[in-house]
């Protein structure tokens, strides 16, 4: 096993140089950076020449490339374009909040999912299994935006009609968060709806992978040799069939962790949050580059961790991986 | 011979299909006793498999139902058992062996714990250390080699034959009365065959368990029979001690069988196999569903109109076809026309 999981992360290196590359050249094919600079009524030739000759911008490509990269660990992404002010510490405080919000809801998505994919599987064609199905293709199909302003419109109405704040509209944190517990409870508070927008979808997908899994699983040989064995209806599906039916869907459910980080961008804007989501929003539309590479490296990161976390999952459910 | 272990009685399971009700086992009825074992014969979907399937309540339902019929389990019938008593029947005093040992063991847990499952499913109470020296007990009776490091083996990590023996194991962990093994050689090797059926005797002998071997292959049957159970379209066509199956059967269908078998003991000089195809259940044809392949039927009207019963010639010897008497001759132009001695008995109770 431990082989195996050192085997993963190695191969796992090469890919992130390889995504660093390619974020660098597709940003280098957006422009000139400094386009903006450029329209500025009062700006002099001299100015504008002077940032060039600071950021390297009249390097050749793969100088450029390298300067940028070797910044990364030595300087923590470098600085903004124009004003000296690090990236770094924006960049950790707006990751930290949007890994709170994603992997709440990858957790909490995944948990529901796998617990209706089993109920609807061992359950096939029973009404609890068509209300499933009904409403996840509901889920399915819904814009999170719209869903998150439902939730809210929920909310409000509740607060009109009885004059209580169940939940916070917006925000990470309330004006006084308080400190150590209070702190995280008042977290927690304020991630609910953010976290339910953003979990619908992936509740919706995954049940649907982990349905499909388990009744493949329950119709084969070794589940029968289970029932023959005499052991409790319970038991087969926990023991034999849950267990091999989880293998595709910790896959899927890895696999779409991109997808949640790209559905946080329009949650955190919807819900004010100070999230990589809204940061990089932010960034694009001031045509930063360097805050934009950092956002997409880090996404890069995340993601090639989560695909490795998949493969570990993967070879500890399924031995025939781990061996091989 | 004593009360049987096992009896069941006119049993019909019927399957729900988009294309109607289809009757997969039609009034089977057979017994098993203390100790011996039965050998069920016939070609795919005669209904060998969902016989025992049915017994322990096994059959998908839906679309599976069991329409009539007994099943007795020394006077108990299985039948009216609810879920949980049926478990403790399954693995207990039913152990069943499966086709394919390459698909019906979990790839994902060791196989000494799903052996270990199966015995600590029945006796809660026994200590984790206890069982498990008796799975590498099981895994050593079954000529597992290295049963202590085999234990926390995965499937993958053993060969085809390895598997069934490891299936036979589990099927003798509780010492069973009735062992149930549907086609445990279908799916290895030929020299494995013989390993497992070497091992699946020995299981036998230690538990004393009365055995239903269901297999389509006549030389397991010839080697492990004692006596046979032959099924067509989901009837029983006849019923005989394994001798008497072999040196003079007494049904078209099983004549067919014994005549298109190779055997290099014999002067064959060809084999004369049955024409045609197994009837599908959806259509299956009226009268004796064994009439349209039938050369001693030849399309006489009895046969194709007439369902024959199974007629009981003597001591457990019974047959389902209207013109049993002609056996002795038709067995005779089979051996003319095959050119190898089918030994006849000649038994004065026959009819």
């Amino acid at each position: 096993m431990l082989n195996y999981a050192l085997r993963r992360f190695l191969i796992s290196i090469p890919i992130i140089l390889i995504a660093t590359f390619i974020i660098f050249w597709m940003i280098s094919l957006t422009g000139d950076p400094l386009q903006d600079m450029r329209q500025l009524p009062n700006i002099t030739t001299e100015q504008i020449q002077r940032v060039r000759d600071m950021r390297g911008l009249d390097d050749p490509f793969y100088v450029q490339y390298v300067v940028w990269l070797q910044q990364i660990p030595t300087a923590g992404f470098g600085e903004y374009l124009i004003s000296p002010r690090p990236i770094g510490p924006d960049l950790q405080r707006v990751l930290i909040h949007t890994l709170q919000l994603v992997i709440a809801a990858e957790v909490i998505a995944f948990i529901i999912a796998v617990v209706l994919g089993t109920l609807s599987a061992t359950r096939q064609y029973s009404i609890f299994d068509y209300t499933t199905t009904t409403l996840s293709f509901i889920g399915y199909a819904m814009p999170a935006f719209w869903f998150a302003l439902i939730l809210q419109v929920i909310v409000i109405q509740i607060f009109e009609l009885t004059g209580v704040r169940i939940l916070p509209l917006a925000n990470l944190s309330s004006a006084n968060p308080g400190t150590g517990l209070a702190f995280v409870w008042d977290r927690i508070l304020h991630l609910v709806l953010p976290v339910m927008s953003l979990a619908i979808f992936s509740i919706a997908s995954y049940s649907r992978y982990m349905r499909a899994s388990m009744l493949e699983v329950v119709g084969s040989d070794y589940v029968r040799t289970a029932r023959a064995k005499g052991l409790r209806e319970g038991t087969i599906t926990r023991r034999h069939a849950m267990r091999n039916a989880l293998i595709p869907t910790v896959t899927v459910a890895a696999l779409s962790f991109g997808t949640l980080l790209s559905g946080s961008i329009v949650v955190e804007t919807v819900f004010g949050l100070d999230g990589m989501g809204r940061y990089l929003f932010v960034m694009i539309q001031s045509r930063d580059p360097y805050p934009i590479m950092a956002v997409l490296v880090i996404t890069a990161v995340v993601i090639i961790m989560f695909n490795l976390i998949a493969d570990l999952v993967y070879g500890y459910l399924d031995p025939r991986i781990r061996h091989g | 011979m004593t009360e049987p272990l096992l009896s069941i009685e006119g049993l019909v399971t019927q399957f729900d299909t988009p294309d109607g009700t289809v009757r997969a086992v039609d009034g089977v009825s057979y017994d098993v006793y203390p100790g011996e074992t039965v050998g069920v014969v016939g070609e795919s979907g005669s209904g060998k498999s969902v016989t025992v399937m049915s017994v322990l309540g096994l059959i998908p339902q839906p679309p599976g139902r069991i329409a009539e019929g007994r099943v007795l389990l020394e006077g108990n019938d299985l039948l009216t058992f609810s879920n949980a008593q049926l478990r403790k029947v399954r693995g207990k005093d039913i152990a069943m062996i499966f086709q394919d040992p390459m698909t019906s063991l979990n790839p994902v847990l060791t196989v000494g714990s799903q052996i270990a499952e199966a015995i600590e499913t029945h006796a809660p109470d026994l200590e984790d250390d206890a069982i498990r020296k008796r799975v590498v007990d099981l895994l050593a009776l079954v000529d597992v080699p290295n049963p202590d490091d085999r234990f926390d083996q995965y499937p993958h990590e053993y060969s085809g034959g390895m598997r069934q023996r490891a299936m036979i194991a589990m099927a003798i962990a509780n010492e069973p009365k009735i062992l149930i093994a549907d086609e445990p050689t279908t799916a290895l090797d030929v020299t494995i065959q013989a390993q497992v059926l070497e091992v699946l005797k020995r299981a036998q002998d230690e538990t004393n368990a009365g055995t239903i071997l269901i297999t389509h292959d006549l030389g397991v049957i010839a080697e492990m029979a004692d006596r046979v159970v032959v099924m067509y379209g989901g009837r029983v066509v006849e019923t005989g001690t394994v001798e008497e199956i072999f040196h003079s059967p007494r049904h078209p269908y099983t004549l067919g069988l014994l005549s298109s078998l190779p055997r290099p003991d014999t002067d064959l000089e060809r084999l004369e196999p049955i024409p045609g195809q197994p009837p599908s259940l959806i259509t299956l044809p009226s009268g004796c569903a064994f009439h349209p392949r039938c050369r001693l039927g030849n399309n006489r009207e009895r046969c194709q109109f007439e369902t024959p019963e199974l007629i009981e010639l003597g001591a457990g010897r019974r047959t389902a076809c209207h013109f049993h008497d002609e056996m002795d001759e038709q067995v005779r132009l089979i051996e003319q026309a095959t050119g190898a001695q089918i030994e006849i008995e000649t038994e004065a109770d026959d009819t």
